[in-house]
């Protein structure tokens, strides 16, 4: 192997994206191969077998396009057409559900790497799988009265996002926005407002090419998106996030409320089946609506608790810093008393004073959370105003305030933006932990912390109760890491390089 | 010999006297040097009262400035600036308004005066005798100290410490620690203070009567104002004297310290669990970066962070208890055994994160100079790892193993909830429901202690072994 040929299989995306759809695919196989054999009585499981065996040959072709994959590589240093060929039918594993490969899939479809192709296909993917998941609703008793406009909207969108995929493939936005496409991005971006928040980036990325005359703008728009679209863990938290938007909004139609919180004595802690996915709890009701149900609290909770003290803290920081000398320590010396205290601590105190509720769940964990930013914003501050151009700005003799909140904070955001990303993780965690105690949210929401404290009283019978909603948290927190993680590599200076 | 003593006997004064000038500028370090010398400064204060005081200082200086302000320099210097002025909007195109150009000429004017006012008394040898400076000048005094030594021994002490960079250093920080603690403990008082509940409606029903509820406020001393309780909250967790508790009539301080020690344990195992499993992963994934071993490293880092406590030690008794019966479900304190789950558990977000922090910093330190030193002399790999980057990657593990120290005592509660052990946490937990506000108070300041003290040791380590830190302490 020559040194360019390494460096031609270093450098390709394709080939490492490749690679970790085999793992995860893998690894999903030997997951549900794990469900399928029922160990005690050493059966098969009928429908798990189904789904491993689908899997397994979706994981072998993906492993087989990856080995063709190296070879183009290696012996062409540039992907032949018959490989983007072989991975085209890997598109068909979407409807096995498996996202990673077809992900890949559509990537390999395209020969230039474009951020606008690849918001669209996962902003069609988020589509489909609200789509899947709203399906799951026909096998129950009844729907609700506004599930079939609510289907049919979500068929016209999706159809919309197919072509918009089709025809970003065949275009090259770099070259120029056709005024087509245009009136196709303000479509998408309005459908966007539906929670696939991929709608609105893109569509947004749209409209601004096709009118901003500023080099830099866009330029630090691609740079930005190329570093994340690029980042193949980071879209999948991505994707996960919106889709959890998307399905918290769509379950205003699709579902029906009274499955997940009123009782039905008929159908007492129910196993998984088609009408009840993920069983029912001792009070019949259906937990898989009850975590679709959830997702709207953990979200609107985890992004509040983010948000509050993201203002607060950042404030106080940015004046800290700024101010130096007494103000500062004034200010650092009353966040240092907040910052000895573990936020679930205080949290705990505070709900034991005032009670517990959702609002008062997210004042405390908000609280405990502000000097963790306001220290981030302090540092970041005491490095940006010593830079020129705020120097600049005093000698004009700019009033200070509109130094502070128009020169400085904006270019000191950056690693606050990153830090929120990597919390709103550890925020969804505490909140459901709370929850699992009994303090949280209150006990009949539908909250997953709430769904898990059922679930781990019956543990010995009926352990999916508490596996499911687990998940549910998991899959967020681990979406949310992931994005942190692709933001602080897009967002770093250091390493740029 | 002798001399040499002599000169240091001559030197000890000034030397308190160069420290008291560098400690009466940060304002906690004054109050608490007024404190520690209280005796020797109340008589001192007395003196200065009674014969220092007359300062003319001000009234001087405001006839000197007048005295400036009439000389000619004086409107001079107001031309200069009308001047300053008027090119200055020139150059920004915009419009001269004459009052706002005189005003801020005489603004500019008068602080030079000031300045050149002051200037002129102190070549007068007079100057400024406020308390404080006046109490340095009596330091320089050998006599003065000799005689002020033994009440003010404390105060000395504290001056003395604070000419040793290092001991002062840890001085600092064991000050702020007190200040914090008592901070804490007030704040966290203040909230449950003001909560709405009422705890003798709460604990003796809504049918007690008027008496009942009176009887047990004024049992508890919830009837004393605002600032007594607040007194007596502070003074109770410091001498480790709580009273007792709402319900059950359990000795508050008792029932801690029958508590603490689970805790404490199992969040000192989770951390050597921690360290000992993380460190070594860190190395690897730095030393074979963007091999499949980092990767999968990593990866099973990340869903360590983003695994919750309880669903985790759920899992774990669903399939280690209750399915393959290897371990115990539930916490009982003579079976070694059952403690391994709840240690691996609260470790786990520890090792992802340390594991994290390792790759992170080691890779930061990898591509220094004194790296490519060391291969150039044709060190070993191993050799250069471990002695030379894990060396200096070391302090911001050491910052993560601090922080992350204090986020597990208080995320005990959840893992004790889970494996239904008696700990402080769910201690904690359990008296909320009520709520027992004392209860409340002393488990949530304590663990706030515990942390603040673990912080303190980490950041005295931090500057041990840290030699950037150690050579700033001694050039400041």
């Amino acid at each position: 192997m020559t040194t360019q040929q390494e460096f031609a299989l270093k450098q390709s995306q394709q080939y490492k994206n490749a690679n970790f759809s085999v793992c995860l695919s893998f690894a999903l196989t030997l997951l549900f191969l794990f469900n399928a054999y029922d160990f005690a009585q050493g059966t098969w499981n009928f429908v798990w077998g189904i789904v491993t065996a689908a899997y397994f040959v979706i994981s072998i072709l993906q492993g087989a396009i990856a080995l063709l994959l190296k070879k183009d590589l290696l012996t062409y240093g540039a992907i032949q057409k018959r490989t983007r060929l072989l991975s085209a039918v890997q598109l068909l594993s979407l409807f096995a559900g498996n996202l990673f490969t077809a992900a890949f899939a559509f990537r390999m479809l395209k020969k230039k790497d474009s951020i606008e192709y690849t918001l669209a296909y996962y902003m069609f993917l988020t589509q489909f799988l609200v789509f899947a998941i709203s399906l799951f609703n026909l096998f129950k008793p009844y729907v609700s009265n506004l599930f079939m406009p609510a289907m049919i909207l979500l068929i016209f969108a999706m159809v919309i996002e197919l072509f918009l995929v089709i025809i970003l493939a065949k275009t090259d936005v770099e070259q120029g926005v056709k005024p087509l496409l245009k009136w196709l991005g303000i479509i998408v971006f309005l459908t966007g407002l539906t929670g696939n928040v991929f709608g609105l980036i893109l569509g947004y990325s749209l409209v601004m090419k096709s009118r901003s005359n500023d080099a830099s703008t866009i330029d630090k728009w691609n740079q930005f998106w190329m570093s994340m679209t690029n980042n193949f863990t980071a879209m999948l938290g991505f994707l996960f996030v919106f889709l959890m938007l998307a399905i918290s909004i769509a379950s205003y139609g699709t579902f029906v409320s009274s499955f997940a919180t009123e009782n039905d004595y008929g159908a007492l802690l129910l196993e998984p089946s088609l009408a009840h996915p993920f069983g029912t709890d001792n009070f019949g009701r259906d937990v898989f609506s009850r975590i679709v149900f959830g997702a709207r609290i953990s979200l609107v909770v985890g992004l509040l608790t983010t948000l509050i003290p993201l203002v607060i803290g950042g404030f106080l920081g940015a004046i800290s810093g700024y101010y130096q000398k007494s103000i500062d320590n004034i200010i650092m010396r009353c966040l240092d008393v907040l910052y000895a205290v573990p936020g679930i601590l205080l949290a705990i105190a505070i709900i034991a004073a005032f009670g517990s509720s959702t609002f008062n769940l997210i004042i405390a964990l908000s609280v405990g959370s502000i000097p963790t930013y306001a220290r981030t914003m302090r540092a970041n501050v005491l490095i940006v105003s010593n830079l020129e151009f705020v120097e600049a700005a005093k000698a004009l003799g700019e009033n200070e305030w509109k130094i502070i909140f128009k020169q400085i904070v904006p270019n000191a955001f950056a690693p606050m933006i990153v830090k929120a990303s990597l919390t709103i993780g550890s925020a969804v965690i505490a909140t459901s932990s709370l929850s699992f105690l009994g303090l949280g949210v209150e006990p009949h929401i539908p909250e997953w912390g709430n769904i898990l404290k059922i679930g781990s009283m019956y543990l010995e019978t009926n352990p999916h109760l508490a596996i499911f909603p687990g998940i549910a948290i998991i899959l967020l927190v681990l979406s949310f890491n992931f994005l942190g993680d692709g933001l602080r590599d897009a967002l770093d200076p250091k390493l740029d390089s | 010999m002798l001399s040499e003593k002599g000169q240091k006997n001559e030197q000890t004064p000034f030397r308190f006297e160069k420290n008291y000038l560098g400690i009466i500028k940060q304002p906690l370090f004054k109050y608490l040097l007024i404190l520690l010398g209280l005796p020797v400064h109340m008589v001192t204060w007395l003196i200065y009262q009674l014969k220092y005081k007359p300062s003319s200082y001000g009234h001087l200086l405001q006839k000197e400035k007048k005295a400036v302000q009439q000389s000619p320099v004086y409107d001079q210097w107001i031309d200069r600036y009308e001047d300053q002025y008027k090119s200055k909007m020139h150059y920004f195109n915009k419009s001269i308004d004459e009052q706002e150009m005189r005003r801020e000429a005489r603004k500019l004017a008068d602080i030079q005066a000031e300045e050149m006012a002051k200037a002129r008394l102190s070549e007068e040898n007079i100057k400024d005798a406020a308390y404080l400076p006046f109490f340095g000048e009596r330091l320089r005094n050998p006599a003065f100290v000799k005689v002020s030594f033994i009440p003010g021994i404390l105060m000395y002490l504290f001056l003395w410490g604070y000419s040793r960079p290092m001991l002062r250093y840890i001085l600092e920080r064991l000050v702020m620690t007190i200040f914090v603690i008592i901070s804490v403990a007030i704040f966290v008082f203040t909230i449950l203070y003001f909560s709405p509940s009422d705890p003798a409606a709460n604990i003796l029903g809504e049918a007690a009567t008027m008496e009942q509820r009176q009887e047990f406020n004024h049992q508890y001393g919830l009837d004393q104002p605002y600032l007594v309780q607040l007194a007596d909250a502070v003074k109770g967790i410091i001498t480790f004297d709580l009273g007792f508790s709402y319900t059950g009539n359990e000795n508050i301080a008792a029932s801690i310290a029958n508590k603490f020690p689970i805790t404490l344990i199992i969040a000192v195992c989770s951390l050597l669990m921690a360290v000992v499993v993380a460190i070594p992963i860190g190395i690897i994934s730095a030393a074979k970066r963007n091999s499949i071993w980092d990767y999968s490293f990593m990866f099973i880092a990340l869903i360590g962070l983003s695994i919750p406590n309880f669903w985790q030690g759920l899992v774990f008794i669903l399939n280690f208890s209750i399915k393959w019966h290897l371990l115990p479900a539930t916490y009982s304190p003579n079976d070694w055994l059952s403690i391994i789950m709840p240690v691996m558990v609260l470790g786990t977000g520890l090792t992802a994160s340390i594991a994290r922090m390792t790759r992170s910093s080691i890779l930061e330190v990898i591509n220094e100079d004194y790296i490519v030193t060391a291969k150039a002399k044709g060190l070993k790999p191993r050799k250069i790892l471990i002695q030379h980057a894990l060396r200096n990657a070391m302090i911001p593990i050491i910052t993560v193993i601090g922080l992350q120290f204090g986020g597990m005592l208080g995320g005990a509660a959840v893992t004790e909830k889970v494996f239904n052990i008696s700990g402080l946490g769910s201690f904690i937990v359990d008296k909320q429901f009520v709520p027992d506000t004392p209860s409340i108070l002393a488990g949530v300041v304590y663990i706030a202690i515990t942390i603040s003290l673990v912080n303190l040791v980490v950041d005295i380590i931090y500057a041990l072994l840290n030699p950037r830190i150690r050579s700033q302490m001694k050039s400041s």
